[in-house]
């Protein structure tokens, strides 16, 4: 009688889906954008939960067409047995790396801040090299970075040395900046390679939004989030970055909430630190980062959102990151900028633009990354718009780039709305 | 977040509830993980294919047949939804299928006799229009076709089960190849599907399907893989250029007819500007004073608390996950109490597949109001009202009423949740 020794308050249910909560039913592949764009790739279900039971920590079973999974994480979205299907995948392209090693590319892509740094100091040159045709020929040539794909230019002022400027040295938590007075809530902005080597105008703008709001920014220091070194294969420097955040941010953390303006940045210091990359201690930073418009949404059901909104006319399209649907928390983005008097809004709802950060840019998977963007190209381009919003910067360049779009963070109307330009 | 009324799940209860939300000019939230359940069950809305699991004779008349069963059975979910949700939930989903370009017919007036992937006939009460064609109760032969090295539909199996179950006409099976799609590559219905909406493709294999066809008067039954995106434009095209009647049969996930329906119904709504969480499941229910104040959902790194006025619970059982199975216990996500319990794990199944499988019954128990019940029959939480297959007690696979039964509750709930 072996039943009636268990009680029921003893009895075990599985919280955590495995890899034996696959039940086989295939809505990942239906969903997977590069399987419809590729019928080299195999699809998320073979090369995910199914084959990882061929796998074992000697051996990858790297398969063909293992590369071309993208990490759009569209497979996770969908899994009604929320199996990790992506990160199947990502362990195995990132042993399969280690066995076979990297290339210069993938070992330089993964260095975000590293490149930053080298670009942002000789702006000039590296945005002339960056659309010179013969110095793209050469690059496609001999680095493998696809001379028609658009590179971000780089700036010479960072938007760290920007802030430092515009606190006078308030960058440090707990240092002897300045105090605001009457401020009710203090942030730490996470603001990613993007924002300081690329686009330092997007951190200026979240930070006057924040301030605006009577919220105190803090610039803690930081590392790069590590998303590019994990698309690189590289998950042990995505380790070292991740750890590096975890240690500089959770102090950080237990005093104020952590923001973030990018996506995928986000993303990483919410999930990815602790799941994919195992990183102990992450949970507790991860459970105080808040993406820039979700926690502006709950400024805004709190009844602390500034309301006093200037009308702006405009007809705009809302691309959704796929990495935003991950952060399972809506669409707060468009739910803030139907507040504004004269926004048109409208979601263009055509899936993965197909960039997958630095994945399109790889010569290989150029053409690939603008198949799986057409439909997305096609929409926009039919629809029309003052501007394509999305959260995430390699979305906007992609859509851009393949739709000749004007793109913008959905940060940049909120501004606007406020009367910055 | 907050809003009037949070709908849990993304299946066919829970977009009849959010649309009857929507109708009344309240804000809805759809929550659920992963791709609906959908896409797992539905093809056609099912509201009453028998009366009984056993009975052997299909239902003629689905509305008539419903209310008969109400009076039979008072405790039934559809007793509880009441005739008038079956009736006003139904109206409800056709008008809507229509708006949002759907071509879909039936009426609770009468079912289809449609055939299946294995080829049984099987009443359906809505059909989309590109499966009418397979009626059975209409008398031109069928020619089945299969596509070489499609694995999800066998015309042979098919045609040889039909003819035995249908003897009004012929039935007979053929293959065709599919252009592009060689023996090394592995290859689902969605594959096909996209196919279908390139003109050349879909030119190449109506070619070699009219050569095989012979006789003014058949039908040609196909899988349904008639594109994914421009359904009806691709049907339209396709039976034009094979110059004989088609009709679609649904296949085994990945369900291309399913995931249209998913996949339009959800577009319009979020074109309406209706927001659906899919990847954050609900796990919790906080529960104060008989009230839920909030429902916690699993986001990445944090909990997301939706709190609405009311809930409604629309899971469609055990595909979307809706509870949560150990060894001796059934638990729901939200208040974690047992739904069933059982000593022996085996309990739960039935020795023979074709019979009613005790674990299709386990559920909610509800209140008169469709609210969740406790033991003593008291509502668990006031504002939380449940659709759909998490109701208790009774076998939609039997009696082919899933989706009648769908709308129904979820058109109910959601009155009640407009209410409380």
């Amino acid at each position: 009688m072996i039943t009636e020794e268990f009680e029921p308050a003893t009895d075990t249910v599985e919280e955590e889906a495995s890899v034996e909560a696959c039940t086989k039913c295939t809505a990942c592949n239906t969903v997977c954008p590069v399987a419809r764009s590729t019928d080299i790739f195999r699809g998320p279900k073979a090369l995910g939960p199914d084959m990882e039971r061929f796998r074992s920590p000697q051996e990858a079973a790297v398969t063909p067409g293992l590369d071309l999974c993208s990490g759009c994480k569209l497979c996770e979205v969908t899994c009604p047995s929320q199996v990790s299907i992506q990160e199947y995948i990502r362990r195995a392209q990132n042993q399969g790396a280690r066995e076979k090693g990297r290339s210069l590319r993938d070992w330089v892509l993964g260095r975000t801040r590293l490149l930053g740094k080298l670009g942002s100091m000789t702006a000039p040159l590296a945005n002339f090299g960056n659309s010179n045709p013969l110095f793209r020929l050469l690059m496609e040539r001999f680095v493998g970075i696809h001379r028609r794909r658009p590179l971000p230019k780089y700036q010479w002022l960072t938007f760290e040395r920007w802030f430092k400027r515009h606190s006078h040295g308030n960058s440090l938590p707990r240092s002897r900046g300045r105090v605001r007075v009457g401020a009710r809530r203090k942030v730490a902005y996470f603001y990613g390679c993007w924002v300081n080597y690329n686009d330092r105008r997007l951190g200026e703008r979240a930070v006057a939004i924040l301030e605006r709001n009577g919220i105190e920014v803090i610039v803690p220091s930081q590392q790069c989030c590590g998303i590019p070194a994990v698309v690189n294969s590289n998950m042990d420097l995505a380790r070292r970055y991740g750890q590096q955040n975890v240690r500089r941010l959770t102090p950080v953390a237990q005093e104020m909430d952590i923001v973030a303006s990018s996506t995928s940045c986000g993303l990483m210091l919410k999930h990815d630190y602790g799941h994919l990359l195992d990183i102990p201690g992450s949970e507790r930073l991860g459970a105080k980062t808040y993406d820039i418009m979700e926690y502006l949404w709950m400024l805004h059901e709190a009844g602390e959102l500034d309301t006093d909104f200037q009308t702006v006319p405009m007809r705009l399209l809302y691309h959704a990151p796929c990495h935003l649907k991950s952060h399972g928390i809506g669409y707060p983005a468009m739910r803030l900028l139907r507040l504004i008097p004269g926004v048109n809004l409208e979601e263009v709802d055509e899936g993965c633009c197909g960039i997958s950060g630095t994945f399109g840019v790889k010569v290989e998977k150029y053409d690939l990354s603008m198949k799986i963007g057409s439909r997305l190209f096609e929409a926009v381009k039919a629809a029309g718009s003052d501007y394509v919003l999305a959260d995430c910067e390699t979305c906007r360049m992609q859509v851009e780039h393949g739709a000749g779009a004007i793109s913008a963070h959905p940060l940049e109307i909120l501004a606007r709305a406020y009367g910055h330009g | 977040m907050k809003t009037d009324v949070a709908v849990i799940g993304t299946g066919l209860s829970a977009l009849a509830a959010a649309r009857t939300i929507q109708q009344s000019g309240r804000q809805v939230v759809l929550v659920w993980p992963g791709l609906s359940s959908l896409y797992f069950l539905f093809a056609t809305v099912d509201v009453l294919g028998y009366p009984t699991a056993d009975a052997t004779e299909p239902v003629a008349d689905p509305g008539g047949a419903v209310a008969r069963l109400i009076e039979r059975e008072p405790t039934h979910p559809y007793a509880r939804a009441g005739i008038d949700a079956v009736r006003a939930g139904t109206q409800l989903m056709l008008e809507w299928f229509k708006q949002a370009g759907l071509a879909w017919e039936g009426g609770l007036d009468r079912n289809f006799l449609l055939p299946t992937a294995t080829g049984t006939p099987k009443p359906c009460c809505l059909a989309p229009a590109s499966m009418t064609n397979g009626d059975l109760s209409r008398p031109e032969p069928i020619v089945l076709c299969g596509f070489t090295g499609y694995q999800d539909f066998a015309p042979e199996l098919a045609a040889s089960n039909l003819k035995r179950q249908w003897s009004a006409a012929e039935v007979s099976a053929v293959r065709v190849t599919a252009p592009g799609y060689g023996p090394d590559r592995l290859f689902t219905s969605v594959d096909l599907a996209r196919s279908f909406e390139d003109a050349t493709f879909r030119d190449a294999v109506a070619a070699q399907l009219r050569e095989r066809l012979s006789g003014d008067t058949v039908r040609v039954g196909v899988p349904g893989v008639l594109g994914l995106t421009t359904p009806n434009k691709t049907f339209a095209a396709f039976q034009r250029a094979v110059g004989h009647p088609i009709f679609e049969i649904p296949t085994v996930p990945p369900s291309v007819i399913a995931l249209r329906l998913f996949d339009r119904l959800r577009k319009h709504l979020q074109e309406s500007g209706i927001e659906i969480i899919w990847s954050a499941p609900a796990h919790a229910a906080q529960v104060t004073d008989g009230r839920c104040r909030n429902i916690l959902l699993k986001a990445a790194g944090h909990e997301l608390p939706i709190e609405a006025a009311a809930y409604v619970v629309a899971l469609e059982d055990w595909v979307d996950g809706a509870f949560r199975a150990g060894v001796h216990t059934v638990r729901d996500p939200f208040f974690h109490r047992p739904l069933a319990w059982n000593k022996v794990p085996t309990d739960r199944t039935a020795e023979s597949l074709f019979s009613t499988q005790p674990f299709e019954q386990v559920g909610y128990a509800l209140t008169e109001r469709l609210q969740p019940a406790d033991e003593n029959g008291k509502a668990i939480a006031q504002n939380v009202f449940c659709a759909g297959g998490a109701i208790a007690g009774y076998d939609p696979s039997g009696t082919k009423s899933r989706g009648g039964m769908a709308i129904a509750t979820g058109y109910r709930a959601a009155r009640e949740a407009l209410a409380a």
